[in-house]
């Protein structure tokens, strides 16, 4: 190839000249990282409820495992949950210490990042996020923290009044906290709180287009973001009903739907191009409120192993989830901290029969009521009918969630008698939220309903460790204590079915909910629509 | 005519009071929002926090004061759930839920009259059995379910129209149908037993007589009078389609304030639901008091009467 004239006219030096003035250009220019230039499509996300303005403002996060799917697209955090990292993902940190003693955490914050509205993230918001936030376990975090010292233009160290072991795993886990999660301090005072949570800014991968509080929240991509963001816009819409979710995915009004119920699975899965997605969720377990009274039936140990051995959890996974839940050992998720593998509980009728018998109830007995998590009746239906066979006669109750959530407040006194529950439970980070919340003594949940003592007496032991190795081994004593004397049955893991349409492009399900620790679908930076 | 207007604004006024009163305390006999504001594992103390901080750990008797003084003022309180006045809420909503109303109405009227008229003008014929049939399917056929089927056959089998949603007019065909099926229903119903009763009257018997055209008799005569109960039903049912038409509006995702208040009922969201039933009161007491004080017009007997 021969370009003689070209040359000759100094065409070449000028090119040259051209494009690195282009390539400094472009470096220097504001949010110019690769992001935006590929960014492109568009994804719509059926939701299946309601949208809380709430969930738009990490600041108040209600502890519960769904404010995360827009904290994670709108805002970021130091740390976070992400793929196979159960909290230490690092996000707006770019590295992240805590100290052999525990008794303080370092971050130093990734360089260049900033908010939406062009503001860089910088310690101060960092510091004035921590201590602003009022959101879940707020007051365990600002009950161990001394203060949060400023070191430089991009450190922040948290100093804690004592080892605070499990502040990594409350700080970084998205569905258990939102402490982390960084606020722009100027912004959130401009405009209070609420105003925040109609319009907020964050420095998270899309920002906020529109808002329509309850229906519509429409983000585009930030081209500021320091990741790759690969679709242009990200939709969620709020459709309660599942088959009209589904229609919406038919019909390509959806790209990813949540939540197929076990009535639509079969259906959906035989849809041209549709890939279910069945994202291993929470488990559920039976509780015996009061069995510690040793007039409740269940004050034997025999009596809820009979009830274990009634439990037929492949069939309730089968019709429940049409199998693509998992029958599990443990009633903690494995997904965090220091839960134990533990094997599956069998089915054996005769032999629960013969134990109840041997503890003086040869013809069963009665139960009161058996009360499901609200809403899934029909698990407790067949928890009834299982229960039935082996002679244990329980009548099923209800509840509206609201009446629910109420009455586990209310501790035994709102379960006399004989009675179980039939609890699901998610929650991130640590096995010890598990235990806190679900078991111990004047637990969150748990009120008194359940008290062991012993345990309780380990679990105070493993809080007051500072020695890792102890803690793990305390955490594993507890955990085979609860499931070798059956004081809670667990019965099966959850699987929260989600869909995904033609136009999302991925080689396994996985690809689009790669997070282990959520039913949802992030980091949403790394979804792609087909041909990019 | 005027102590006749005052005394029914009166009434008004206190079927309102009487409305908010009732509201104000069946939402609170529902249980404690808290619970569902908090999470899951919110200590006592917290629970007690979000208690104060929204004033639901006053008494009663103060909240509804409180309640009302706010109210007189136009400020219904402010969502729990989305944090912003339940006024700007519902008026952000109700340009969806008039759209859908409208469009309800509209077919319920252009379902409902002329079936009405039909059936009373060919009263046990054929026809008449048909337009029964209709009344019938109309009033038993529940709405989620009609919906459902509409989405499958239009959205997702004809694709013609787009399954959910708020937008251009073809998100309104398949939920206005739907909602404006059972009034439709209704409101043949009501226009044939109105139009068997004025066809029955001495004055259309006399038409008949002095040789007039069928047409004439029903379109001019019969028609027109028979119309009074049907419009009054039809502006009663539009209040009732723009605030409660809750299970369509979740079906299709219409973003209407009948999906306002079925998000409020779930969440016990104590100030939307009481500032959504108000407004719903209101309207239809304003619609009725028109309707008295326009009849009252008409008719002096009526003024007359009270």
């Amino acid at each position: 190839m021969r370009f003689p004239r070209l040359v000759s006219r100094g065409f070449v030096p000028w090119v040259a000249v051209a494009l690195i003035l282009t390539a400094v250009v472009a470096t220097l220019m504001p949010g110019s990282a690769p992001v935006s230039a590929a960014a492109k499509g568009k994804i719509v996300l059926a939701w299946h409820a309601g949208f809380a303005s709430r969930w738009l403002d990490p600041q108040e996060h209600d502890g519960t495992a769904t404010p995360d799917n827009f904290f994670t697209a709108i805002h970021d955090a130091l740390i976070k949950n992400q793929g196979t990292q159960l909290y230490d993902h690092l996000a707006l940190a770019e590295k992240f210490t805590m100290a052999p003693d525990s008794k303080t955490a370092t971050f130093t914050l990734r360089k260049g990042t900033k908010f939406h509205n062009g503001d860089p993230v910088t310690p101060q918001d960092v510091k004035f996020s921590y201590e602003n936030y009022r959101g879940a376990k707020a007051d365990v975090f600002k009950r161990r923290t001394e203060r949060v010292d400023i070191v430089d233009g991009s450190t922040v160290r948290f100093v804690f009044k004592e080892p605070f072991l499990d502040f990594p795993f409350l700080f970084g886990t998205a569905n258990v906290a939102g402490a982390a999660w960084i606020v722009p301090e100027k912004y959130y005072k401009q405009v209070g709180a609420d105003a925040f949570k109609q319009k907020p800014i964050g420095a998270g991968p899309y920002k906020l287009v529109n808002h329509e509080p309850g229906v519509k929240v429409e983000m585009e991509a930030f081209d500021g973001y320091y990741r790759p963001v690969n679709v242009k816009q990200l939709v969620m819409v709020s459709v309660p009903e599942a088959a009209t979710r589904v229609a919406m995915l038919e019909r390509g009004e959806a790209d990813i739907v949540y939540f197929v119920p076990g009535e639509l699975i079969s259906k959906v899965g035989k849809l041209p191009g549709v890939t279910l997605a069945p994202v291993l969720s929470g488990s559920f377990f039976v509780e015996f409120p009061g069995f510690q009274d040793p007039k409740n039936p269940f004050h034997d140990k025999r009596v809820r192993e009979a009830v274990s051995l009634a439990i037929d959890r492949k069939a309730m996974n089968q019709a429940e989830t049409t199998g693509l839940g998992k029958v599990t050992g443990n009633w903690i998720n494995p997904d965090v901290q220091y839960a134990i593998e533990w094997p599956e509980f069998p089915r054996n009728v005769d032999k629960a029969k013969q134990l109840l018998r041997e503890a003086g109830y040869p013809n069963g007995f009665d139960i009161e009521w058996l009360t499901p998590l609200p809403t899934f009746y029909s698990r407790g239906e067949r928890l009834v009918a299982q229960l039935r066979e082996v002679g244990i006669r329980a009548r099923m109750q209800t509840m509206e969630r609201g009446i629910f959530l109420q009455r586990l407040q209310g501790g035994l006194k709102e379960f006399p008698g004989v009675q179980i529950i039939l609890h699901g439970a998610r929650i991130g980070g640590s096995w010890s939220f598990w235990y806190e919340g679900h078991f111990k003594c004047g637990g969150f949940n748990s009120r008194d309903r359940i008290c062991v003592k012993d345990l309780d007496g380990k679990f105070d032991q493993y809080e007051r460790s500072i020695n890792p190795a102890e803690r793990k081994k305390l955490a594993e004593e507890i955990q085979r204590g609860i499931l070798e004397n059956y004081y809670l049955v667990p019965v099966f893991r959850h699987a929260f079915v989600n869909a995904i349409g033609p136009r999302v492009a991925l080689q396994k399900w996985q690809d689009v909910f790669p997070t282990i620790t959520t039913g949802y679908a992030y980091p949403w930076e790394d979804l792609k629509v087909k041909d990019q | 005519m005027a102590r006749f207007i005052v005394r029914r604004i009166l009434y008004s006024f206190v079927t309102l009071f009487i409305l908010s009163a009732t509201i104000f305390l069946i939402v609170r006999l529902t249980g404690d929002p808290v619970a569902l504001m908090a999470e899951a594992s919110a200590r006592p103390e917290d629970l007690e926090r979000i208690r104060h901080q929204w004033g639901l750990d006053r008494s009663w008797p103060v909240q509804y004061v409180t309640f009302m003084q706010n109210a007189l003022q136009g400020e219904l309180g402010k969502s729990f759930n989305y944090r912003l006045p339940v006024s700007q809420l519902y008026f952000q909503r109700l340009p969806n839920s008039l759209t859908l109303g409208l469009a309800a109405t509209l077919i319920s009227l252009l379902i409902g009259i002329p079936a009405g008229i039909i059936s009373a003008v060919k009263v046990n014929t054929a026809w008449d059995n048909v337009a029964k049939g209709i009344a019938l399917l109309g009033l038993s056929i529940p709405g989620f379910w009609l919906g459902l089927v509409l989405i499958l056959i239009f959205s997702v089998w004809l694709r013609w129209l787009p399954t959910s949603g708020a937008g251009d007019w073809r998100h309104v065909v398949m939920p206005a149908v739907a909602l404006g099926w059972y009034f439709a229903a209704s409101m043949l119903r009501l226009t044939r037993s109105s139009m068997l009763e004025v066809l029955g009257s001495e004055y259309i018997k006399l038409a008949r007589l002095k040789g007039l055209p069928d047409f004439v008799v029903i379109a001019m005569h019969a028609f027109k009078n028979a119309l009074i109960p049907v419009f009054t039903l039809a502006g009663v049912n539009m209040v009732v389609m723009v605030n409660a038409a809750v299970i369509i509006e979740v079906i299709f995702a219409w973003p209407g304030i009948g999906r306002l208040l079925y998000e409020g009922i779930f969440q016990r969201d104590f100030p939307l639901v009481q500032g959504v039933v108000i407004m719903a009161g209101f309207m239809i007491i304003a619609i009725n008091l028109v309707v008295d004080i326009l009849y009252a017009f008409i008719d002096p007997r009526i003024r007359l009467a009270r």
